[in-house]
């Protein structure tokens, strides 16, 4: 049988589809943001609908040694992606892919592929990437632990939707609310104490944004070792940044003087010295954390762990005072400020010398001037003190 | 000889060297407790700095601490000897005497009596601050146990006893601080460069002039008469074993003062809570 090789004539549907496809594709790179229009327009550039064609279908992958790498890219998650909205092409990030075939993959494993990106974000985001770079994963990283999270492990390129908001820069909402869901992945088992914080409890079950996220207390990019003894002396200031904010405070009845009453006490005193003079070297007196916990901070009047009960604040105090027994934990006056009703001996008595100093002091100032005012009329009269 | 080359001897080298221990103890006290009592103020950060943070602070608040403790048991043993073996008249008791010269002293500073009051070895301003001193003394040695011993202190008594006792310490401590800048520094460096702690020894004309009644007791042979040498051996005899006894139980509350618990833990155990590197999904 004799092959075919003269193909039919186009029939006169396809070359109108070809043309409208050819003209949507013209307009789309008309139209986009001058920036984006220059960086992506590049006439030998596949565009984004031309790696799709494959990479929409399902359920393909790239073998990787022993590994296989998921590479269906969802067409329309990624439509939702930041990255689809501001006009970003598959290839800005995938250089090395112009066409198909695509050059060969020498990585044996899929983290190995995902750390062949660790330098792509740089080129848009210079300021995240090193912020980045300052942070306990990376230090982790340079040690050797290849899992350490690096950009694409909070962030995935083909997913990740636009986190701040467009005019106000800020967080938004909902960004807030999936932040611990993204540290989660590694660090599940904290986010299961936080889920059950007082604070982690409010976001996931009521969406409620003025609890902190994991990146409130550890910071965003620039995240620094939680367990030094810098971190742990400025613990008291950081919890104070929110909790010293009556527009939040208020609304939930929360006092916004528990940093000054720890201050005051003999504990935040030296906590507050160490963080000033010495914030490297190591106190043995508590901080924020000690009492009310980390990740599993309950309300205060929890009655499993709340430390407004005495029985649960007596254990916290035996702690690092083995040998208290049940009135030491009243020692601590409970962020109270001394009043005829909380702590009234201590109120009486800082009463009391409000009154017996300057009465004690003025007497003696009065009798003073008396003997000053008597020496000088004596010596004005020639006569001696007697 | 005068009126000025004439001294008598008004303190003799140990209650000098009494003075001195106080003194600096004193002064150290007050030097590293301010600033505790205002560690906000930029003054108090620089000094607690200066020596070396405030756990150095505090330690060597304690050292002058213990150092004012053991010159009090010294002061209350010397007394003990002068009023047990040698009968001196306990002319620091505050009398009646001292509130009507007190009174008349004011009234003449303000011209309404024309003399001002004679007075014995100790004037009413003098025994003020004695008796004050003894009171300060007190206050920050309960007040100063409570705070250095909470665990005990809270086994027998409630737990706001120890933050009143800050209150009462730092209180206490402002008044101390200030009546001694204000009356001592007055009375006895300012109205008159008074020597007599340092030298040990008042000419006539400064005794005549603050101390005439105890002048005439020296002058007329009646100031110091002492017991005649047997009796004071058979004094000796009781007072030093019972003194021996007062100066173990003294010393023995000391050294409870200091080591009857121990507070906290040195070191704190970090909190572990829970493991950090927790993934999901188990890696490959």
């Amino acid at each position: 049988m004799r092959q075919r090789i003269q193909t039919r004539p186009p029939q006169i549907w396809t070359v109108v589809l070809l043309l409208g496809l050819g003209l949507l594709i013209f307009a789309l790179a008309f139209f986009a943001s001058p920036a984006q229009a220059a960086h992506s327009y590049q006439e030998d550039q596949p565009s984004n609908d031309f790696c799709l064609a494959c990479h929409q279908e399902e359920g393909i992958d790239k073998k990787l040694g022993s590994e296989s790498l998921p590479v269906t890219i969802n067409p329309t998650q990624f439509g939702f992606s930041v990255h689809a909205e501001e006009g970003i092409n598959c290839v800005d990030c995938h250089t090395d892919i112009s066409d198909y075939p695509h050059p060969d993959v020498k990585v044996k494993n899929t983290r190995d592929f995902t750390l062949t990106f660790l330098e792509t974000c740089k080129d848009c985001h210079e300021e995240q990437y090193s912020k980045a770079h300052d942070s306990v994963h990376q230090i982790a990283f340079d040690a050797g632990n290849k899992n350490a999270a690096v950009c694409m492990d909070c962030h995935n390129p083909h997913t990740q939707k636009r986190l701040t908001g467009k005019t106000s820069g800020e967080l938004t909402s909902s960004a807030r609310v999936e932040i611990p869901e993204t540290c989660a992945q590694c660090h599940s088992g904290i986010y299961d104490q936080y889920k059950t914080s007082v604070h982690g409890n409010a976001l996931t079950e009521e969406n409620n944004t003025d609890v902190p996220t994991c990146i409130d207390c550890h910071g965003v990019h620039n995240i620094q070792d939680p367990t030094t003894v810098t971190f742990r002396n400025s613990t008291p200031f950081l919890c104070a940044t929110c909790h010293t904010d009556a527009t939040i405070m208020d609304k939930y009845g929360i006092s916004t003087n528990v940093l000054n009453s720890y201050v005051a006490d003999f504990h935040g005193t030296t906590v507050k010295l160490f963080e000033e003079q010495f914030p490297g070297q190591p106190t043995n007196k508590p901080v924020c954390t000690d009492c009310h916990g980390v990740h599993n901070i309950a309300k205060v009047n929890n009655e499993q762990t709340g430390v407004a009960l005495k029985e649960n604040l007596l254990i916290k105090c035996q702690r690092c005072h083995p040998d208290a027994t049940a009135n030491f934990s009243a020692a601590w006056m409970s962020h109270y400020e001394p009043s005829p009703e909380h702590y009234p001996i201590v109120y009486y008595v800082n009463l009391f010398y409000k009154f017996f100093i300057p009465a004690v002091l003025g007497g003696m100032i009065f009798f003073i001037i008396t003997d000053i005012y008597r020496r000088i009329v004596n010596r004005m009269k020639g006569a001696k003190h007697a | 000889m005068n009126r000025v080359t004439q001294t008598y001897l008004r303190f003799p080298i140990a209650r000098r060297i009494e003075h001195w221990v106080m003194m600096l103890s004193f002064t150290t006290l007050g030097l590293t407790g301010i600033p505790q009592k205002f560690s906000a103020s930029n003054i108090s950060i620089s000094v607690i700095q200066a020596l070396g943070g405030i756990e150095v602070l505090r330690t060597i608040h304690h050292t002058a601490a213990i150092v004012m403790m053991l010159g009090s048991v010294w002061h209350l043993l010397v007394m003990g000897y002068s009023t047990f073996v040698l009968r001196d008249k306990m002319s620091m008791l505050p009398t009646f005497q001292d509130a009507k010269d007190g009174i008349q002293a004011l009234l003449y500073n303000i011209g309404f009596v024309k003399t001002y009051p004679q007075m014995g070895r100790y004037t009413f301003e003098e025994k003020m601050e004695y008796w004050a001193f003894v009171w300060g003394t007190a206050v920050m040695s309960i007040t100063g146990f409570l705070m250095w011993n909470p665990i005990t202190s809270t086994k027998y008594l409630p737990g706001e006893f120890v933050p009143a006792a800050k209150a009462a310490h730092g209180g206490e401590a402002v008044l101390a601080v200030l009546a001694i800048i204000i009356w001592h520094m007055y009375g006895v460096h300012i109205k008159r460069f008074n020597k007599a702690m340092f030298t040990g020894k008042q000419t006539e004309a400064e005794m005549l002039h603050e101390h005439p009644l105890e002048l005439a007791d020296i002058k007329a042979g009646i100031a110091d008469r002492r017991p005649d040498a047997t009796t004071i051996r058979k004094r000796q005899m009781i007072y030093y074993p019972v003194a021996a006894i007062l100066t173990v139980a003294m010393l023995g509350g000391i050294y409870g003062f200091i080591n009857s618990e121990q507070t906290a833990l040195t070191t704190i155990t970090p909190l572990t809570e829970t493991q950090i590197f927790d993934p999901q999904t188990p890696q490959p």
